[in-house]
């Protein structure tokens, strides 16, 4: 008798913890590799998101949980961890990754596995085509590098160079730059992808110096843009009245030694909302130092949203968690202001800033 | 066009230093030893470590280099040359085999970032409408130094002698009372140290990477085939061809031809413009541009 009463209470109490399960969701982000300085940011913004959700009582009852998986900044090595999240940790929604040559099948997976993916660093055109249950968080690069050529031929520049990485992203960029500059009647001088990783862009750099060009137009990942931009610093290119144009600068200036891109002018994203000083606040707080690029308030907003969804949804199925983001993301003030998704579940509205570096990250 | 002649002599010089040390130690023991562009890399990611240490970096790079040769010549008594024993195909693929290993190591301790020394400001120098760097400047003449007093050793003094000797006819050095087991040694030990020196030198110039030594692999080998396998000189001429088919390619415009202003190929073809011209240059000349002492296997 007693061992049946014991029997039923440890039978009770297991029901209690199933109902008040804690949530686990994954993140495939690159905390190495050229985008490592990027990758931990986003890392902050989701580790600041989870600490408040759970300190506001975790969701559904439960405790909220995030798996971070290191991508390497290597497609491969990407798409292991997202099947690792997928297979052994069994997660709904996965955000993630940074680069749109890896966000890109990391996404094809997560939609073939009926997983919901978030996008919070990609702007790739191409992002747009992964399919139903695939969301982004930030306005793609049509929008953003439309943005970028109106600046440059507001500033009087009418040849420009251009030089972004060889693949989904700057290929995007570097075609979207290219209808938008000219559209407006500006000159594209010498447009040129180059090959990731390499130890030296000096070949690069003199080739797109010979167009004797207006302005430098550039966008690179941390690592890569530091070399690039030191190259350039050496080989005295983009001294002059050239300068050097950033599209994401925060992106391209992270890992950059300030010597070498003191004078550089450029776009970002408006990464912070009229809600989203508390987050900034937060943010400060918790790591000592303002933010280090424009990419950790996504990966929180992400988070929030993600939460929003499942609150919304009553349950933690990825089919669920779906359609309630299709209702959250309907009108939703996140900390990088207004996250309204579009039919394909894409950010509709993006807000850009003009910068430039003058010691540090100043408005222009 | 005198930017050009820089750029050629930087990219010749990273490429010789090395080149020279794979011909000269295959001149001598008859196989292609893979692994010596992984001493490369090693010798950056040693300097690299003993200038992080707090080591001036000309301190840092002596060292390494003699730690490089070092290993050199404790990998070559241990592994090569029992490999050796049992052919030089078995041996070039053993290399192959230890250089993933090296690769491996090199991704264990210095991480897949490419990293940087700690360096001065470096703004350019112009010259002649050219622009180079201090860094650049005296990179290349620790280079060919190191090069003038290879070709010296080689040339003028009794190892070098013996060097050719063992080269020429190892059973006649032997029996002359040439040690040759020594003679290979010190040879290895020198190759070590001149890829350590063309490791850190690339370096300082660009980066430090896991996969430096990898990249460098295909053009190396073809300078030295280029120069004929096993003369050490000729590998020198033959990186100078190399650097001025990879250098020639990426500045021509090609953009009147098709009517555009600019269109250059990307600089990632360079490397496959140095094996267009290895296998034509093969095709004409099968032993190489330059006569060698060795034939080859």
């Amino acid at each position: 008798m007693r061992k049946l009463i014991v029997t039923a209470a440890l039978l009770a109490a297991t029901s209690i913890v199933a109902q008040a399960a804690d949530v686990t969701i994954g993140a495939v982000l690159p905390l190495s590799g050229a985008s490592a300085t990027i990758g931990d940011d986003q890392r902050r913004g989701i580790e600041l998101a989870v600490e408040e959700v759970n300190a506001a009582g975790g969701v559904l009852g439960g405790k909220l949980n995030v798996i971070v998986e290191d991508s390497g900044g290597r497609a491969p090595s990407a798409l292991d961890a997202a099947k690792k999240l997928v297979t052994v940790d069994n997660v709904p929604a996965v955000i993630g990754e940074y680069s749109s040559g890896i966000t890109i099948p990391v996404g094809q997976y997560l939609v073939q596995e009926k997983r919901v993916h978030l996008n919070i660093g990609s702007s790739s055109g191409l992002v747009r085509q992964l399919g139903e249950g695939s969301f982004s968080l930030i306005g793609l690069d049509n929008v953003s590098s439309g943005f970028a050529a109106q600046d440059v031929i507001d500033n009087g520049w009418k040849k420009a160079a251009v030089i972004a990485p060889n693949n989904a992203f700057g290929q995007g960029v570097v075609t979207q730059f290219e209808k938008a500059f000219t559209a407006l009647g500006g000159e594209i001088t010498t447009a040129i992808l180059y090959t990731e990783g390499q130890t030296t862009y000096r070949r690069e750099l003199q080739q797109l110096e010979r167009g004797a060009p207006d302005v430098y137009v550039y966008s690179a990942y941390g690592r890569e843009a530091a070399t690039i931009s030191r190259e350039a610093f050496e080989l005295g290119i983009g001294a002059g009245s050239s300068p050097w144009y950033a599209i994401y600068l925060s992106m391209c200036t992270s890992d950059s030694d300030p010597r070498f891109i003191q004078g550089q002018v450029g776009m970002d994203l408006n990464n912070i909302g009229a809600n989203g000083q508390a987050y900034a606040d937060a943010y400060q707080a918790k790591y000592g130092e303002g933010f280090r690029s424009s990419f950790n308030g996504y990966g929180y907003d992400a988070v929030k949203m993600l939460v929003a969804a499942i609150e919304k949804a009553g349950s933690a199925e990825p089919a669920a968690i779906s359609a309630a983001l299709v209702e959250v993301g309907a009108d939703y003030e996140g900390a990088t202001g207004p996250i309204v998704f579009d039919a394909d579940g894409q950010r509709s509205k993006q807000p850009y800033e003009k910068l430039k570096i003058d010691d540090g990250i100043k408005p222009r | 066009m005198i930017q050009f002649v820089i750029d050629v002599v930087i990219r010749s010089v990273d490429l010789a230093l090395i080149a020279i040390g794979l011909s000269s130690v295959y001149s001598l023991i008859r196989f292609p030893n893979v692994t010596l562009v992984q001493y490369a890399t090693t010798g950056a990611l040693v300097a690299l470590g003993l200038q992080m240490l707090g080591l001036p970096l000309i301190v840092a790079g002596l060292l390494a280099c003699v730690f490089v040769g070092a290993v050199a010549v404790v990998l070559n008594v241990l592994i090569f040359e029992r490999l050796l024993t049992a052919g030089s195909a078995i041996a070039m693929i053993g290399s192959l085999a230890l250089s993933m290993v090296f690769s491996a190591v090199f991704l264990v301790t210095a991480g897949p970032r490419p990293q940087r020394f700690e360096l001065d400001l470096n703004p350019p120098i112009r010259f002649l409408g050219a622009r180079f760097t201090d860094h650049q400047l005296i990179s290349v003449v620790i280079s060919a130094l190191a090069i003038a007093a290879f070709a010296l050793i080689l040339f003028r003094t009794d190892l070098g002698r013996c060097m050719r000797a063992t080269a020429t006819n190892p059973v006649l050095a032997r029996g002359t009372g040439i040690n040759t087991r020594r003679v290979t040694n010190v040879v290895v030990f020198l190759s070590g140290i001149m890829a350590a020196l063309g490791g850190i030198g690339i370096s300082v110039k660009g980066e430090m990477s896991a996969h430096l030594g990898m990249e460098m692999l295909l053009p190396i080998f073809a300078a030295a085939i280029l120069g004929g396998l096993g003369n050490a000189l000729g590998a020198a001429l033959g990186a100078v061809v190399i650097a001025v088919a990879e250098t020639l390619v990426t500045n021509v415009n090609f953009g009147p031809l098709v009517g555009e202003s600019f269109l250059f190929v990307p600089a990632a073809y360079a490397t496959a413009a140095s094996f267009l011209l290895l296998v034509i240059v093969l095709l004409v000349r099968p032993h190489g541009l330059f006569v060698s002492e060795v034939k080859r296997v």
